[in-house]
């Protein structure tokens, strides 16, 4: 399945793909049992911490990537603690790697509230595919009241939460795009420098490449926004840590105080250029309109949120290079719900094919705004 | 007399919200969450049966709408030329039984390799008519397609338009 030669990107993404050709070839896959997943914790925790029981181990609802499972550990000492097992299935809507969030969680531990990393079966030994096992946090995606809404897809916050977690989304994705990469544990990762559209074309490529092996049919306005896409790679000018999906619905917050508890779903992470976060933040499927005036996440306008990031950080935001990742990032959603996800589903390779179904009538929304972005050009 | 397609998917949604949602534990989450989105694509596909024939005999008179409006412009070097030809046969060619969504594929993949080969040695005037064309036939398709799945609920903008 894997189309040779693969595109060039990141070395361990190049690595996921030389690996997933045999898996589309493999049968449906099916949901994990709880008994099953009770009996993979209990293996796994007889080796990693002899003496420690897990219980109540029961399926998390939400996501539509991974596996999740929450469970008790009772340890040695007497100590009781909550966590969560977060695991592949066979194949879902983003291609990912496990370790690489290990690390990435591991390495914001401090700076940016994340859920803490505590254990990893990296090849799947215990539990049959790549899984981790994180400190469980407490804490809501959308408010109780928001009803059932896919994904967190135009989730409405609402006052007074919507004034509440406005400041600490931009602290922690201020507080992110600060760290020093350089300085971190991060093997997994590669910084692409080799010239400065490396960052551009590492991640274009990537998503080019799911593109090219998942696409169950061709779309004439996402070959022509690929060739856009190429043709207009812009330079980076300072690379990040990005996290890749930083949008609500992607971050735990207490209700009641309005505080974020733990940015999560960091499986997207690279080190790119922040103008690639920016863009997807800025996408309007993650945001709200409130009498016709567009909120990013249902906390920011627009203009109001690029001009609080400049503030915070200091940086310019390049309106071309804002442009580009815009484009980039409906171009991007289009290949996760109707290319990978489409064709995730027609292989029954994930527990939730009728979720990845439902998601890909989301595919219109994405092209209507490529046509929009690329009519519309540069704003002045 | 058959029963209907709209009856029979009436009465699945039936069993799934009053028989089968309910005995669900309280605990099989996972389960709940796939009933409730199996009925919700159920409703919205009961919404959609009767004007499926027509939006699919649609689609693809948009498509073939747009590889004739290449094809009035179209000029360059030897890949472009090579790509028009098998835009044009494509469009030529006899379905026979194929369905209207075959047919559109089929057309649809002729059109990606002539713009794959346009950006090699399609003529600068070729090039930027395409990539008007594309862009704005595609955004009305895409506009027909939001409205096609505006009951999905994804799409606050376009259910108000709808």
């Amino acid at each position: 399945m894997s189309i040779t030669p693969i595109l060039e990107m990141e070395p361990a993404l190049q690595d996921l793909f030389a690996v997933r050709g045999a898996r589309r070839a493999a049968p449906p896959y099916s949901a994990r049992k709880t008994e099953d997943i009770i009996s993979a914790l209990t293996r796994f925790f007889a080796t990693r911490m002899p003496g420690a029981t897990p219980e109540n181990v029961s399926r998390m609802g939400g996501g539509a990537s991974k596996e999740q499972f929450v469970f008790t550990l009772n340890e040695r000492g007497g100590s009781a603690n909550r966590f969560v097992l977060r695991m592949d299935p066979l194949e879902a809507i983003t291609e990912t790697d496990r370790n690489r969030e290990f690390q990435v969680l591991a390495a914001v531990q401090g700076v940016v509230p994340a859920p803490k990393p505590r254990w990893m079966d990296a090849d799947g030994e215990f539990f049959g595919r790549p899984a981790a096992i994180m400190e469980f946090v407490a804490g809501v995606t959308k408010p109780s009241g928001a009803g059932v809404k896919v994904s967190g897809l135009g989730t409405w916050l609402g006052e007074p939460l919507r004034s509440r977690l406005r400041k600490p989304f931009l602290e922690n994705l201020v507080a992110l795009h600060a760290l020093d990469w350089r300085a971190l544990n991060l093997p997994r990762f590669t910084a692409p420098t080799a010239d400065p559209k490396q960052a551009a074309r590492w991640s274009l490529n990537y998503w080019r490449q799911l593109w090219r092996e998942d696409a169950l049919e061709p779309l004439p306005i996402m070959t022509h926004a690929e060739q856009w896409l190429i043709d207009n790679m812009p330079d980076c000018r300072e690379l990040v840590l990005a996290h890749g999906d930083y949008r609500t619905g992607n971050y735990l917050f207490d209700e009641a105080s309005g505080t974020i508890e733990a940015m999560l779903d960091w499986e997207l992470a690279r080190i790119g250029d922040f103008h690639e976060d920016l863009g997807w933040i800025l996408m309007q499927v993650f945001g709200t309109f409130d009498n016709g005036v567009f909120r990013a996440s249902d906390l920011y306008e627009r203009e109001e949120f690029i001009q609080a990031y400049e503030a915070a950080t200091g940086r310019k935001v390049h309106r071309k290079t804002l442009h580009y990742y815009d484009v980039f990032s409906s171009w991007k959603c289009y290949v996760i719900v109707n290319g990978t996800g489409m064709s995730v589903a027609r292989a029954q390779h994930n527990h939730q094919d009728v979720l990845l179904t439902f998601l890909g009538a989301t595919g219109a929304m994405f092209s209507a705004d490529i046509c929009r972005l690329l009519k519309q050009g540069v704003p002045e | 007399m058959n029963p209907s397609v709209d009856d029979r998917l009436a009465s699945i949604i039936r069993s799934l919200t009053d028989i089968i949602l309910p005995a669900l534990p309280g605990e099989a989450g996972l389960a709940q969450e796939q009933t409730h989105l199996a009925i919700g694509h159920l409703k919205i596909i009961r919404a959609q049966l009767d004007s499926l024939p027509a939006f699919e005999i649609e689609e693809l008179a948009d498509t073939r709408a747009l590889a004739a409006a290449l094809l009035s412009k179209a000029a360059g070097g030897t890949a472009t030329r090579s790509a028009v030809d098998a835009v044009r046969t494509a469009l030529e060619q006899d379905g026979g039984d194929e369905h209207q969504r075959q047919s559109r594929i089929r057309i649809n993949r002729a059109i990606d390799e002539l713009i794959r080969q346009l950006a090699v040695d399609g003529t600068a005037d070729f090039r930027a008519f395409a990539a008007d064309t594309v862009v704005r036939m595609q955004g009305e398709r895409a506009l027909k397609d939001r409205k096609w799945f505006a009951l999905m609920g994804f799409d606050s903008d376009i259910l108000k338009s709808c």
